[in-house]
């Protein structure tokens, strides 16, 4: 960069109130955040320093505004820093000062300067026509692909955007639903639009994988060079982030080893929660749901899920290319049930088979040996439980 | 006559497109359209009550608790169980720290920027400014580096969120001063807000969308390290907001006292009541369930007397049913303001439309006497030199002011529930949740920040057999219903001044002023 340029870019931080130092700071914690080393720290800060906030258009569709709640309790950096230092949001529904005719008028003149980027919150809604989501007096989809149209990247942020989340789940447990949920990825494909979409499935999104995401395309310029595409699995998530369960990472795992189990309503059921025990008995879906939930953590670091005595229940789970039916309600329901039906995904760069050896290695090994073995030897009772799997049947070694 | 759009209304929970026409800056007429169908009822049909629990939050990421709370009491209503009293507790201390998210959420991120000029506040005097904060005894910042940002930011040309607000609007009355205060406070909300969900985070592993409300109790357990986590967090924001966001709201009321003039709507209130006392009696919560028709008086909601009509909604079936036996079958049909234009449904409770949300809960409660609620009711309408007059409330402003009046009642009372806790703890109660099956129906009448909400579930052979939802928008965005009687927000917005038809700020404000 420039001598010049970076002068008028310390400028500009001076003006905003942040100090060099604290600059370079934010980019260790960025490089931090994104699992590198703050070796790239200055890397991150080169990238920053190009000049004008990347604008960006943050899309409502078919949402609880769940996703945008969880991107406000973002602290590295916070929510100010992303949209005063960032990003030009120059459309985002629920924060943006203006509204109706004037809130319209900054999509159109973002989307005729191009060059922006776009986050998609909540399922896209074919149903009726697309009718099922009205916006700004016609189908939702009709913006959406307008938008999408002269898009640099989207971002599709938590389940819903990714393949329709609980939205696409069957109606009554087993009908097609009727409002025709689906997600960014499948709705582009059967629309011939050609934007590039990063899929950050999860309900709602963790705040902290956005901006990881934000700064792998705007700051680093990963997108113009296209390698942020190849840190992305088949299904459009980046492998760094859904590239193993939440099982490998659980702080209970001990308690799986162990066969110490969880079991709501039992007589020792505080005692057994308060000591940390393992909610395997209880459904977890950690051993086949893929994100790094327990590294990363949610509210600020503050728990996540297992930690507070809940099974996970695989909210993560999500099929962007079919686009719905493999929605995570769908696939984890019923929850509280185990499940040993393990589903597997096709990670990227990892084989459908490796992927089967771990999860069967997991669910045979594991199972077994703590899990059927204990229930068989009377130390687990009146849990319920669905099929026996494939791979326990096989009591070990899994399917290799 | 002129016809005026706003589509989207943005700073809200989902999609709703509001249409008034206005006649000498006068809104003579309202129409409000609720945008989106997603079909969670017939989702949940076939599932396990515990499905229930997880997925229902999801109808709404700003009140998820409330919804997670109504679904399993629904459950537990309809399969005859009763809690642990340890689960009393931790739910309502749960759902008092989603309210003060919510409360501090939508009084600062979402409506403040209505009556908050943001570039007005480049030209407050500094020294005045820190002089102002201390005669309205508001907590001070760093206004003089607030500003400095503010204006490099401004200077930078890419206005992000703040691009195209209505800044400048005749209506906008603060002082640059008590503009550029309420803009240090903006930031500092931001903090406030995650550091309330982070009392859920801990209670319930994350906000939005919690985890620990089962049928049947809590699967949360308090540990010393927890309950001592929770206490610091709620003290901090507690404290905030006694020293920050009331005596803000009084600051910019003082400014806006014309609002008590107008935005009154249907006049008539309904709260099914929140916080669970040790006995469950609805009427004897925190805030207790209760009903105000046309005016301060008193009277006793029964859920069977809901019906909910469709005349103007895009659904095809169930006209005129109580939840209980309710339908939800959507199909669009055009959009039109003199047939059909909504996907809400118009619930009437004795076929007359009621406003919910905090304004009806602290009327409920100031009726009721709830002595929190009567002092602070009391003492603010002292401080707005409008002492012994509790219908000024029934307005613009006393619904804006009721929500931040409960942000501290409900403070105050979160601290009693958490010595509560420690209490059980002590006193060696291990019991969070009990296993229990059962079959039948029932409602689950709880309140979420921003109103009465009621999930009607039936349950059979262990799984969900019936559910209908009546949300708090649906009360308030209601559309007209077959006596072509507007809903509350509808009728709220006739009377509202507009000083620019292009500009409709003043109706955003009503529109706002409901949290929807």
């Amino acid at each position: 960069m420039a001598q010049e340029a970076r002068a008028d870019f310390n400028e500009k931080l001076a003006a905003r109130g942040v100090s060099r130092r604290d600059f370079l700071k934010y980019c260790g914690s960025v490089a931090a955040l994104l699992g590198m080393s703050e070796m790239y720290a200055p890397q991150i800060a080169a990238a920053v320093e190009k000049g004008a906030l990347q604008p960006a258009l943050w899309m409502a569709h078919g949402l609880c505004t769940g996703c945008t709640e969880s991107m406000a309790q973002v602290d590295t950096p916070d929510v100010p820093t992303v949209v005063l230092d960032l990003l030009s949001l120059n459309y985002w529904e629920t924060v943006m000062a203006a509204a109706g005719s004037q809130a319209e008028e900054n999509i159109k003149a973002t989307v005729a300067k191009g060059g922006y980027v776009v986050i998609v919150e909540g399922s896209v809604m074919t149903g009726d026509g697309g009718n099922v989501l009205r916006i700004g007096g016609r189908p939702g989809i009709d913006e959406l692909k307008e938008v999408a149209a002269n898009a640099a990247a989207v971002i599709a942020v938590g389940s819903c955007a990714v393949d329709g989340g609980w939205v696409a789940g069957k109606w009554g447990g087993d009908t097609a639903n009727m409002v025709g949920a689906t997600g960014v990825t499948k709705f582009f494909a059967d629309n011939g639009i050609k934007a590039p979409v990063i899929n950050l499935p999860t309900c709602p999104v963790n705040p902290e994988w956005v901006v990881a995401m934000l700064v792998d395309v705007l700051l680093m310029g990963q997108l113009a060079d296209g390698s942020i595409l190849k840190k992305l699995d088949s299904e459009g998530r980046p492998k760094l982030i859904y590239g193993s369960t939440i099982h490998d990472n659980c702080p209970r795992r001990g308690h799986f080893e162990n066969g110490e189990f969880v079991v709501y309503g039992s007589a020792d059921h505080a005692k057994q929660e308060a000591a940390g025990w393992c909610l395997y008995q209880m459904g977890c879906k950690g051993p086949q749901t893929y994100t790094n939930c327990p590294l990363v953590r949610w509210n600020r670091r503050a728990s996540w899920c297992v930690e507070s005595g809940s099974p996970c229940i695989g909210c993560g789970t999500s099929d962007a290319l079919k686009g719905g039916s493999g929605n995570w309600f769908d696939a984890s329901a019923p929850f509280l049930a185990r499940t040993n039906n393990v589903r597997l995904p096709g990670i990227g760069g990892v084989q459908p088979s490796t992927i089967g050896a771990v999860v069967g290695g997991v669910a045979a090994v594991g199972l077994v040996a703590h899990g059927l073995g204990s229930a068989a030897k009377g130390r687990i009772k009146g849990v319920p439980t669905e099929d026996q799997k494939v791979y326990d049947a096989k009591k070990k070694g899994g399917d290799k | 006559m002129a016809r005026v759009v706003i589509d989207p209304i943005t700073r809200i929970e989902g999609h709703l497109r509001v249409e008034v026409e206005v006649d000498n800056g006068v809104v003579k007429d309202a129409w409000v359209s609720g945008g989106l169908y997603r079909g969670m009822e017939s989702v949940l049909l076939g599932r396990a009550p515990s499905d229930a629990f997880y997925v229902a939050q999801r109808i709404c990421g700003v009140c998820p608790i409330s919804h997670g709370h109504a679904s399993t009491m629904g459950s537990e209503a309809a399969m005859g169980i009763k809690i642990p009293n340890n689960a009393r507790i931790i739910r309502n201390i749960i759902e008092g720290a989603e309210a003060l998210h919510s409360h501090i959420l939508w009084f600062y991120t979402l409506t403040a920027l209505d009556y908050v000029d943001v570039v007005s506040a480049l030209s407050a005097n500094i020294a005045d400014t820190y002089a102002l904060a201390a005669a309205a005894g508001t907590s001070t910042a760093d206004f003089g580096a607030i500003q400095k940002r503010l204006k490099g930011f401004v200077e930078g040309g890419q206005l992000s969120i703040f691009t195209n607000g209505y800044w400048g609007h005749p209506a906008m009355k603060l002082p640059p001063e008590l503009n550029l205060i309420a803009v240090a406070h903006y930031l500092e909300a931001l903090e406030m807000q995650a550091e309330a969900a982070a009392i859920i985070a801990v209670m319930g592993g994350k906000f939005p969308h919690f985890m620990t409300s089962l049928p049947g109790g809590t699967v949360w357990i308090p540990t010393e390290e927890k309950l001592d986590d929770i206490y610091f967090r709620w003290q901090k924001v507690r404290n905030w907001i006694a020293n920050a966001m009331i005596p803000d709201t009084i600051a910019i009321a003082k400014q806006y006292l014309d609002a008590t003039t107008y935005g009154k709507g249907c006049g008539n209130y309904l709260a099914w009541g929140v916080y669970d006392a040790p006995d469950f009696d609805p009427k004897k919560r925190v805030l207790p369930r209760g009903a105000l028709v046309g005016g301060l008086t008193p009277s006793d909601p029964k859920p069977e007397a809901i019906k909910e009509y469709i005349d103007h909604s895009w659904y095809t079936s169930g006209d005129g049913l109580n939840p209980a036996k309710g339908e939800t079958v959507g199909k669009f049909d055009a959009y039109s303001t003199d047939a059909k234009y909504s996907w809400v449904k118009a619930p009437r409770l004795d076929d007359k439309p009621m406003e919910v949300g905090p304004l009806s809960r602290m009327l409920v409660a100031y009726v009721a006497k709830v002595p929190g609620v009567v002092s602070l009711i009391d003492s603010t309408l002292a401080a707005l030199g409008v002492p012994g007059k509790p219908e000024v409330l029934l307005s613009l402003l006393g619904r804006v002011g009721a929500r931040n009046l409960e942000a501290m009642f409900v403070a105050d009372e979160m601290g009693k529930w958490i010595g509560e806790l420690i209490a059980a703890v002590k006193g060696g109660d291990s019991k969070y949740f009990v296993d229990q099956t059962g079959e039948g129906e029932g409602p689950g009448l709880w309140e979420a920040p921003r109103g009465a909400l009621g999930h009607w579930v039936g349950v059979k052979g262990g799984k969900i057999s019936s559910y209908q939802v009546v949300t708090p928008s649906t009360w308030d965005c209601s559309p007209r219903d077959k006596n072509g009687v507007r809903g509350p927000m509808e009728e709220a917005l006739v009377g509202t001044p507009i000083a620019d038809p292009t500009k409709p700020l003043e109706a955003l404000r009503i529109v706002h002023s409901f949290d929807p």
